[in-house]
């Protein structure tokens, strides 16, 4: 599974705890560094990181609280809350309407997958009876609307693009309203990948979404990024209303911890994964389950609310 | 970063011991995991520099700061310098005298800028009046053949002053066996007396067994002069893995009779999106020894350098 790595040496930092005779601030100390190397190793933010290390720290004060039992619940208990805290950002998922028609648009750095993306989650819905379609937007990258268009006919997605047209926008305001004529449920708009340091490019992008209007915007996220994932992803947010992230390629070594901050940055919640270059190897991720598999704990609804 | 390393200073003359180190050393690690060089990498590092300062003895005025900063920016800078210089235009002249190609593969996992690079370097020749056929051996991933076209198309109109076609495409279409294409491709440039044959494969993860075997087939086969490995200066603790089991894939795959061959350089992409987090380079050199031959900055066809080992230090220790 996803992050599974991570989750095991989280899981036996914490069972360490547990089984510690005596708790103190040497125990606590040796956990939490276990924990804090585990999330680096895993690309984690050096500040998220950092910032959990404090927390707990905070959360428990050796002199004030109790002996025994009790201390030992609220140091798990302070871990699992900073943990869940690097991956849920508290925010119900944006989720289309059926019978209406759904404009979404994909963002993202340049080769994080968003083109291959595009087609598997239009693909998703297309499987549960939505009528989607594809719409390239991306007039800069080499081949990007030969990429989009053999895959949407492989898939069998009706797609709207241009080879002369060199205008994203036009294409895209285009595409939206012939799909939208045609009373399509979902319209998945694909865009060129751009990055924070080349300000045309993001303000290609607030121009596309400004033109068509989306009603959820996706961040697409490599899940081999490190410690640069967290400048892209506020830019992005800050630039445009993202709303959802998708974290790609997690059928490779990846522990994808870097892709987390794109989660609090952007403060949108991850809601598929990609796992390989098939149109069908893309999951759903739901964050809260995730969390307890993550932590192979049964009870940790308990542990937060505690 | 260095203020908070300065309590650490030591006035009287002494001789170091690893203790005294640990503080500083230990920050200094933070600090690299910080600018994106994977932990373990980082760790050793520390251990190095700190090995190298253990049974220094300080005089009065040395602080123990610029100490470690020195020491530090001495280890980067040799990481970063290669032992063996890849001088591609020199190599070329030699295969024109044997009356050969000379070939590159670019490899690499999915999406870091295989085919943009490739197009670059393609660019880069050909303004040195070298005729290039590009390869296309990705004959897997959508619209990888269209995308080359569309560079080789661009790139000859760059040229059109030039008294001939100073590249062309050859490819296969989709589906078909890439080692084999590479054959027909390097055999096609020695017919048409193309200069250099410049392979593009399709981008594989790292620990996809099937996929990695195909690749050293395709390098064994056809043995080119140069195997680059494409890697984004994105990446974070993965350029270890994607980096050492390339490099293995290549060695546990070898054929009877066929040349030993590795990763020979490394072609770093997007160092245009990273800031000053520059740690994947660091990385990708201290794990394989081999240098950066060329570091992608932008998506413009001039955008490909050379690294300066030094400019990264400096923004490594900032
Ligand atoms: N293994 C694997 N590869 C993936 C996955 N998702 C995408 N890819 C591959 O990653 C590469 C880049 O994907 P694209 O969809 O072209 O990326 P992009 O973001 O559209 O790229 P630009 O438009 O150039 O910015 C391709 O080789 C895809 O096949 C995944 O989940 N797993
Ligand atoms: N900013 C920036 N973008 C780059 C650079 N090099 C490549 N890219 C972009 O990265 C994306 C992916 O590039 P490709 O050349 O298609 O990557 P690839 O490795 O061939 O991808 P696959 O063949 O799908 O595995 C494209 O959008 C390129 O324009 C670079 O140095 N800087
Ligand atoms: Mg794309
Ligand atoms: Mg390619």
């Amino acid at each position: 599974m996803v992050l599974a790595d991570l989750g095991r040496r989280l899981s036996t930092a914490l069972r360490n705890l547990s089984n510690a005779t005596i708790i103190n601030e040497q125990v606590l100390s040796e956990a939490l560094g276990e924990i804090c190397r585990a999330l680096l190793e895993a690309d984690v933010n050096v500040r998220l990181v950092k910032q959990l290390r404090e927390n707990v720290k905070q959360a428990i004060n050796f002199e004030e609280t109790a002996v025994g039992l009790n201390k030992r619940r609220l140091i798990q208990s302070a871990v699992v809350k900073e943990l869940v805290r690097l991956i849920d950002p508290e925010v119900k998922p944006w989720q289309p309407v059926k019978n209406k028609p759904n404009i979404v648009m994909f963002v993202g750095l340049q080769g994080s997958g968003k083109t291959t993306t595009c087609t598997k989650y239009a693909y998703h819905y297309m499987r549960r009876g939505w009528k989607t379609a594809l719409v390239c937007a991306d007039t800069f990258r080499a081949g990007a609307f030969d990429q989009l268009k053999q895959n949407a006919t492989k898939a069998r997605i009706p797609f709207y693009g241009s080879y002369t047209e060199s205008d994203p926008l036009v294409i895209a305001v285009d595409g939206v309203e012939t799909f939208r004529k045609d009373n399509f449920e979902l319209i998945v708009v694909d865009t060129s990948g751009r990055h924070a340091q080349e300000e045309s490019l993001f303000e290609e992008m607030l121009q596309i979404s400004n033109g068509i209007q989306p009603d959820n915007i996706i961040f697409v996220m490599d899940a081999s990024i490190g410690q640069a994932c967290e400048l892209q992803a506020q830019a992005f947010k800050s630039k445009v209303d993202v709303g959802s992230v998708i974290v790609t390629k997690l059928d490779s070594h990846a522990k994808g911890g870097g892709a987390l901050s794109a989660v609090a940055a952007t403060k949108s919640p991850i809601i598929f994964i990609g796992t390989g270059e098939h149109i069908d190897d893309f999951e759903v991720f739901k964050t809260k389950p995730f969390i307890s598999k993550l932590l192979g704990m049964g009870d940790i609804q308990g542990l937060v609310e505690k | 970063f260095w203020s908070k390393l300065k309590k650490v200073n030591v006035f009287a003359s002494k001789t170091l011991t690893a203790e005294d180190l640990r503080t500083g050393v230990e920050t200094m690690r933070e600090h690299l995991i910080a600018k994106n060089v994977a932990s373990d990498v980082a760790e050793k590092i520390c251990e190095s520099v700190s090995t190298k300062l253990a049974g220094k003895t300080l005089g009065s005025f040395e602080s123990l700061t610029s100490n470690i900063r020195q020491a530090m920016r001495d280890t980067l800078v040799m990481i970063l310098t290669p032992k063996r210089r890849i001088d591609i235009l020199r190599d070329v002249v030699d295969a024109q005298k044997a009356r050969r190609p000379y070939s590159i593969t670019f490899c690499g996992v999915n999406g870091v800028g295989k085919s943009t690079n490739l197009a670059k370097v393609a660019y880069w020749l050909s303004g040195n009046d070298l005729r290039v056929l590009i390869a296309g051996c990705d004959t897997f991933r959508a619209g990888a053949i269209e995308q080359l076209k569309t560079h080789v198309n661009h790139l000859n109109n760059i040229f059109s002053e030039k008294k001939m076609e100073m590249i062309e495409l050859y490819q296969r279409g989709y589906g078909k066996d890439a080692a084999g294409i590479a054959a027909e491709a390097i055999n096609y440039a020695k017919d048409k007396k193309f200069d250099v044959v410049l392979i593009d494969t399709a981008g594989r993860m790292q620990n996809d067994e099937p996929l990695m075997i195909a690749l050293a087939k395709l390098i064994h086969v056809n043995n080119p002069d140069l195997v680059l490995f494409v890697g984004e200066a994105l990446v974070g603790n993965e350029a270890v893995d994607q980096v050492t089991k390339f490099n293995q894939a290549l060695v546990d795959n070898a054929r009877l009779h066929s040349n030993p061959r590795v990763i020979d350089g490394i072609v770093l992409t997007k160092f245009d999106t990273i800031d000053d987090k520059v740690g994947a380079a660091i990385s990708m050199t201290y794990t394989t020894d081999k240098p950066i031959v060329f570091v992608g900055i932008g998506q413009q066809y001039q955008d490909l350098k050379t690294l300066n080992a030094d400019v990264v230090t400096e923004a490594l220790l900032k």
